[in-house]
């Protein structure tokens, strides 16, 4: 084992002092000592059980950290170093790790060791903060103690030792009397950022993360410049979601404070293309066409002639299925019309992409025996779009459906939209309109407050997508899912006023937009429960996913925070 | 049916018990080898896992077991008037042995599915998919909703592979 080579090494190099007293550990006796590492004991080491999956991971980040360093780190080790106490394996590690950060040099940039360790994926619980040590020198050019804010400070308890443990309950300072290598107070008076536990960092990322953003709140760009820098420097010590969440949100603030915005034009390319691996690479969007197909069929029932028209057409996955269960209902299949609405593409390729689509629905309408007919729609924006346009027969003759996924958000970005297009929508008379949205309020009025609200929503975003991509981490259809969350984060974080289309709402929001437009709730039968349930098993990361029924929606979520939200509703009947 | 080889008697006894083995094995030959028979015994399969092990017994098997109307036979069992239109449907889509392996298989399997391999085909068609070290038993109960929802995701798929033929204008 390389380690054991290593601390072979340092022990033999550091004299012979240590050597015997090499000698002397191989004669102790192992200790079946409550909860000591057996194997650990007979090398002479005492280890705890409990703290082994510390131990190991301090231990990989020595090796990093060894590996990184200057040439002579590692002789600076083995000569100076004299460990007195073996069975201290832990906290000799630590020793080795603060003197390594120590005799590092004092650039200007906080040195960077590069280190691995497990992702604290759990940011939920910002309450779990780390008191910065006030008695740390920072090098860097703004002191982060100048922060206002209850961001970053100290929860009140303040530790003299720097870069003290998290709860793992190792002890550190355990040294036998006549240790003398490690200063306490040297340490606690001049000390680079050192970045060595990602738990740490963890939290350390997020909170710098929010001071940022209230930093950008307050508009003192100078100060979000130097943290968004620190952000970055931050998030490469992380793996996992939230390195992935971390830099995505930096990315975003950054164009904030530049003031770069995405081109429009790049924001509206390939999102097809990013919609599709999306799809594929997680279930929400499967879920959301599943329970919307459910309550359409539902409320389709004895219609012999139905339109369905779809806001937001993409690639048509929604439809097969729908077809599929019309074809086989009892009764047999009724004719199914379809319009489907698209924006422009800035290649103009948008005409011939519906077409495709329309054409590879009749070709599956043909193949299950389906009466179909397709018309497709080029618009920018849905508020230009009207009834008359949709060719809209009478109530007996046809039965109407609308079907809006991911774009009635789109429309409050403009004053009046969500208004007019709800107009239109009652003047299409339709029997049922379904509503798929992201359970999240991303809209509200304090820039502040959207930052917090989307960074919960995207980082256990991120993490679904991590338990689910477990088998096939580097597949495009992940790596795409994240450009397309990440665009999202994008708009969001960076953009403002009409730009600004990711304007998420709650259900209970649009609850509330639906009801006073005029329409009621229709509650989405067991039928459509049950499907996302047995859907969901098929997903690795199954257990994760949860559907909750919420007053007639249905909504799925990861763990504890639901991320979709599918609803249903009709006209109130007139009066 | 051994017979004891001992057999205390003159050789013409022996010849004619010989004979009469030759002539049962040969029966029992004709029984295996014939092919309608053989769908008439696995038309009382019920379980689709038995089906498709039976389909890894000899070549002949594997061309018998895989009849699509077998496959459907279990597809539709918990159906109490199966649509008219099932049949057609399906088979326009993949067939019934498709619809099983490749969906309502995954659905059946236990949830401990949720830490083991991915809901793909596997690669053998009459295989399940390897199994975690866990013996796979098939949901005890299961009806027409995970039929249902198989049907979706067949034709899901059969819409994915779609390809143009001749493109728009």
């Amino acid at each position: 084992m390389e380690r054991e080579r290593d601390r072979g090494k340092a022990e033999t190099a550091a004299g012979g002092t240590a050597a015997g007293k090499m000698k002397s550990w191989e004669e102790w006796q192992p200790q079946a000592d409550g909860g000591m590492d057996e194997l650990f004991a007979v090398l002479g080491y005492k280890v705890k059980s409990s703290d082994m999956a510390a131990v190991a991971n301090k231990l990989d980040q020595l090796e990093m950290a060894m590996v990184t360093t200057m040439e002579d780190g590692i002789s600076h080790l083995s000569t100076d170093t004299i460990h007195y106490n073996p069975s201290d394996l832990s906290g000799w590690v630590e020793s080795l790790l603060t003197e390594l950060s120590s005799a590092s040099n004092f650039d200007v940039l906080p040195q960077q060791i590069g280190v691995r360790g497990e992702s604290s994926s759990n940011l939920i619980s910002f309450s779990n903060d780390k008191p910065i040590q006030k008695n740390r020198k920072v090098i860097y050019d703004y002191d982060l103690r100048a922060i206002p804010g209850g961001a970053i400070c100290s929860s009140g308890n303040e530790e003299e030792n720097p870069n003290h443990e998290p709860d793992i309950g190792i002890k550190r300072h355990r040294f036998s009397p006549g240790t003398e290598f490690l200063d306490n107070t040297s340490l606690a008076a001049a000390r680079p950022v050192v970045l060595v536990d990602s738990q740490e960092t963890g939290v350390r990322l997020v909170h710098t993360l929010m001071a940022c953003a209230e930093a950008v709140q307050r508009d003192n760009m100078k100060l979000a410049d130097a943290l968004v820098k620190h952000v970055g420097i931050l998030a490469v010590s992380q793996v996992g979601p939230m390195r992935k969440v971390a830099t995505y949100f930096a990315e975003a603030l950054a164009r904030r404070i530049y003031k770069i915005y995405p081109h429009d034009s790049l924001e509206s390319s390939y999102s097809d293309v990013l919609q599709m691996h999306f799809y594929e690479s997680c279930p929400y969007l499967k879920f959301a066409h599943f329970t919307a197909n459910q309550a359409i069929l539902e409320a389709f029932a004895g219609a012999n002639r139905v339109h369905v028209i779809d806001f937001s057409l993409k690639q048509g996955m929604q439809w097969p299925a729908l077809m599929q269960a019309l074809a086989l209902r009892p009764g047999g299949p009724p004719e199914f019309r379809l319009t489907g609405i698209e924006p422009p593409q800035p290649d103009n390729t948008d005409a011939l992409l519906l077409q495709q689509v329309g054409w590879k629905l009749a070709q599956l309408a043909e193949t299950v025996g389906v009466e179909f007919k397709f018309r497709g729609f080029v618009s920018k924006s849905l508020v230009d779009l009207d009834a008359s346009v949709m060719d809209i027969k009478p109530d007996n003759v046809e039965a109407v459906a609308v079907n809006s996924v991911f774009e009635f958000h789109r429309l409050l970005a403009r004053p009046g939209g969500i208004n007019k297009v709800l107009n239109s929508i009652k003047a299409m008379n339709p029997k049922i309109v379904t509503i798929v949205e992201q359970e999240a309020n991303h809209n509200g009025i304090v820039f502040l407050d959207r930052f917090n609200e989307s960074l919960h929503y995207y980082s256990t975003m991120f993490d679904s997508l991590e338990s689910s991509g477990s088998n096939q981490p580097n597949s495009e259809d992940f790596v795409m899912t994240e450009v397309y969350l990440g665009r999202q984060i994008c708009n969001v974080v960076a953009c403002e006023g009409p730009d600004r289309v990711e304007r998420h709402e709650t259900l209970s929001q649009w609850r509330g937009r639906m009801n006073s437009a005029g329409f009621d709730p229709v509650p989405l039968g067991s039928n459509a429960f049950k499907q996302a349930s047995m859907l969901l098993a098929l997903f690795a990361g199954g257990d994760g996913y949860r559907v909750e029924e919420n007053d007639g929606s249905l909504m799925l979520g990861w763990h504890t925070r639901p991320l979709i939200a599918t609803s249903a509703w009709q006209l109130k009947p007139a009066e | 049916m051994k017979r004891p080889l001992a057999v205390a008697g003159d050789s013409n006894m022996n010849k004619k018990l010989k004979q009469e083995e030759e002539e049962m094995s040969k029966e029992a030959e004709a029984v295996l080898l014939d092919d309608n028979l053989l769908t008439e015994v696995l038309k009382h399969v019920d379980d689709g896992r038995t089906l498709a092990s039976a389909a890894c017994v000899s070549k002949q098997w594997k061309r018998t077991a895989h009849d699509d109307q077998l496959w459907e036979l279990i597809c539709t069992k918990h159906y109490n008037r199966t649509p008219l239109q099932l049949r057609t449907v399906v088979l326009a889509l993949g067939g019934f042995r498709r619809l099983y392996s490749s969906y309502l298989w995954p659905l059946l399997k236990p949830s401990s599915s949720s830490s083991s391999s991915p809901p793909t085909v596997s690669a053998w068609p009459c295989l399940p998919p390897a199994p975690a070290a866990v013996p796979t038993r098939s949901k005890a109960r299961w009806g027409k909703d995970e039929v249902n929802l198989s049907l979706s995701l067949l034709s899901i798929k059969y819409f994915e592979k779609m390809s143009f033929n001749n493109r728009g204008k």
